[in-house]
C-alpha cells in the first residue's frame, strides 16, 4: 500500500491500530471489557483445579470457556473463515482456540473479511513463550505414552500458535513468536510496529497467547515469593491489589488480546477508522538474569518511548502501568515514573488492568494495549480496584472508581524476568 | 471384540477427527485420504483407534493400509494374535 514515493523518500510509516479483540476472565469480547473497565468488575477466585499445589491459588481464570459456543458470538464474518476457524480450534490446546476468538473478533472489528489486500503484505506477530505448558502436563496423565496423540508432534512447538492462524486467516507475509515474559505482549506490538514502518509489511496482526500454567509454573511462582494472595483466602477478589500497602504478589489472570496495526496510508484508503496510533515504543535490557526490577531501566524506557514519539512527559495525561502487585515491582516502577514525570506526575492519571484482570502474562502487553485505547476513545480511566492505601501519596492513582478524563496521549509499561523493560506511547490516532 | 465392534471404533475416531462428516454416509472401502485426512490426520485417527481399542501396535504397522478395510482387517488380526 506504499507508494513508490514513500519507498524512496524512505518514509516511515504511521502505524494505527483498526482491530482489537479479547477474551478473558471478565469474559469475550471488547464491549464486555469496556463495561468492566467502566465499571471496576473483575472475577478473582480460589481455584479448586489445582490440588497437587502446595497453596490455595487465587486467580482470574476463563469462565465456561467452549470454543465452539464462543464461535457464536460472530455473526458478520463470512462462513468459510468460521469454518476454517472451527476447523482449525476443534481438539487444538486452549491456547490455541482461544488465539482464534481474540483473533476472529480484531479481524472483524477491521474489516478484514471485507477488504482487498496482499497477503504477502500482512504479517503475524505472535506474543508468548512457553505456550503449551499446561497442554503437556495433561499429556502426563496419559497411563502409556504409545498412545500419545501423534499431532502433539506439532502442538508443542509454540510456532503451532503461527501456523494456524496464518492458515485460518491465510497470512503469507512474515510471521513469528517474540518472548519477553510479561513484557511479551509490548515486545510483540513493537516488532510488529516496526514491522510496518520498516515497510516489510502494510498490516500485522499481534496475538498475545494466553499463559495457560501448569502446576509446576504455579508452584515455582509461588515458591520465588512472586505469587501473591496468602492474606486472601477468604475474599479472593481483595488479593491483587497494585500499588496498596497489604500488596504480596501478582495474581495470575488467564486472557488473549489480538490488535490488528497497520499502516495509516491503508487504513486511510480502505476508509477503516483508527482507533489509536503507535507514536513511540523503547526496549530495554538491565544485564539482569533475575526477577528483580530496576528503577534505572524502567525509567530508560519511558523516556526513550518519548523521545521516539518526540513527546514530552507533559504530553501523557495517562499511564497504564505494569502494576503488577508485586511488592519490589510496583515500588520500583512508581519510583521510575516519578523520576521521569517529576513535577508532572500530579497529572498523570496511573491504574493498572491487572487489578481487573490479573497478570496475563504474555498477554498482558497485548491487553492493557487494548485497555488503554478503549479508555483514550471514551474519555476515562478505570479504577484501581482494592487501592486501599496507596504506597504514594503524590502519584495520580485512579480511585476505586472510574473517573472522566480526556486523554490525547497515554503511556502503557510492561516488565518482565530477565531484565525486559518495555514502554510504548499512544496517541488518539486522528 | 467383534469386527463391527473394530469398525465402530475407526469410525468414532474419524468422526472425532472430522465432526463435519457426521451426516455422511461412510464406506469401509475408502480411504482415509480419499476423506481428506493428511498424514498427521492419518496418524491421529489410528492412534484414536487404538486407545479405544486398548491396543499398542506401532503405528508404521498401518504404513502400507490401502483403505479402512485394510486398517480393521489389520487390527482384527492383531487381535487374534494376542
Amino acid at each position: 500500500m506504499s507508494t513508490n514515493r514513500d519507498i524512496l523518500n524512505n518514509k516511515k510509516f504511521r502505524v494505527v491500530v483498526t482491530g482489537m479483540g479479547q477474551l478473558s476472565s471478565i469474559g469475550q469480547g471488547i464491549p464486555v471489557l469496556k463495561r468492566a473497565l467502566l465499571t471496576g468488575q473483575s472475577q478473582f477466585t480460589q481455584s479448586s483445579s489445582f490440588s497437587m499445589l502446595s497453596f490455595p491459588i487465587i486467580a482470574a481464570l476463563l469462565q465456561d470457556f467452549v470454543f465452539e459456543k464462543a464461535l457464536n458470538a460472530f455473526s458478520v464474518l463470512p462462513n468459510n473463515l468460521l469454518t476454517m476457524a472451527k476447523k482449525a480450534g476443534h481438539r487444538a490446546p486452549l491456547t490455541i482456540q482461544t488465539s482464534l476468538i481474540a483473533a476472529l473478533e480484531a479481524w472483524e472489528q477491521a474489516k478484514l473479511y471485507k477488504r482487498s489486500f496482499e497477503k504477502r503484505r500482512m504479517g503475524i506477530v505472535v506474543a508468548g513463550h512457553n505456550t503449551t505448558l499446561a497442554y503437556q502436563y495433561q499429556r502426563y496423565t496419559d497411563d502409556n505414552l504409545n498412545h500419545l496423540s501423534p499431532i502433539y508432534a506439532l502442538r508443542f512447538m509454540d510456532s503451532d500458535q503461527i501456523g494456524t492462524l496464518s492458515e485460518v486467516f491465510g497470512v503469507k507475509g512474515e510471521g513469528l513468536m517474540v518472548g519477553g515474559a510479561s513484557a511479551s505482549g509490548n515486545i510483540a506490538i513493537i516488532q510488529a510496529h516496526r514491522m510496518i514502518q520498516q515497510n516489510l509489511v502494510d498490516i500485522c496482526m499481534v496475538v498475545g497467547v494466553l499463559a495457560d500454567l501448569s502446576p509446576f509454573e504455579l508452584q515455582g511462582f509461588y515458591n520465588i515469593g512472586a505469587l501473591g494472595g496468602r492474606n486472601f483466602q477468604k475474599a479472593p477478589e481483595k488479593a491483587c491489589r497494585p500499588f496498596d500497602r497489604d500488596r504480596e504478589g501478582f495474581i495470575w489472570g488467564q486472557g488473549t488480546g489480538c490488535l490488528i496495526l497497520e499502516s495509516s496510508t491503508m487504513a486511510k484508503v480502505h476508509g477503516i477508522p483508527f482507533l489509536g496510533e503507535i507514536k513511540g515504543v523503547a526496549i530495554a535490557l538491565d544485564a539482569n538474569r533475575g526477577a528483580s526490577p530496576s528503577k534505572e531501566g524502567e525509567a530508560y524506557v519511558m523516556q526513550q518511548a518519548l523521545t521516539h514519539a518526540r513527546m514530552l512527559p507533559t504530553d501523557i495525561q495517562y499511564l497504564n502501568t505494569h502494576g503488577t502487585s508485586s511488592l519490589l515491582g510496583d515500588e520500583t516502577e512508581i519510583a521510575a515514573i516519578q523520576f521521569v514525570f517529576n513535577e508532572h506526575i500530579h497529572k498523570v492519571w496511573l491504574n493498572s488492568t491487572k487489578s481487573l484482570v490479573g497478570h496475563c502474562l504474555w498477554s498482558a502487553g497485548v491487553i492493557e494495549t487494548i485497555a488503554t485505547l478503549i479508555q483514550i476513545q471514551s474519555n476515562f480511566v478505570h479504577a484501581n480496584l482494592n487501592l486501599e492505601n496507596p504506597i504514594d501519596q503524590d502519584c495520580r492513582f485512579v480511585s476505586s472508581h472510574s473517573e472522566i478524563a480526556t486523554i490525547q496521549s497515554a503511556m502503557s509499561n510492561s516488565f518482565g524476568f530477565g531484565g525486559m523493560n518495555t514502554s510504548i506511547v499512544f496517541t488518539i490516532g486522528e | 471384540m467383534t469386527r463391527n465392534e473394530i469398525w465402530q471404533a475407526l469410525r468414532s475416531s474419524l468422526l472425532e477427527v472430522f465432526p463435519e462428516y457426521t451426516n455422511l454416509n461412510i464406506i469401509e472401502d475408502l480411504s482415509l485420504r480419499e476423506l481428506g485426512a493428511n498424514s498427521v490426520d492419518r496418524a491421529e485417527i489410528i492412534m484414536l483407534t487404538l486407545t479405544h481399542l486398548n491396543l499398542n501396535i506401532p503405528l508404521v504397522e498401518f504404513a502400507n493400509v490401502k483403505n479402512m478395510i485394510e486398517i480393521v482387517d489389520l487390527l482384527c488380526q492383531q487381535i487374534e494374535t494376542f
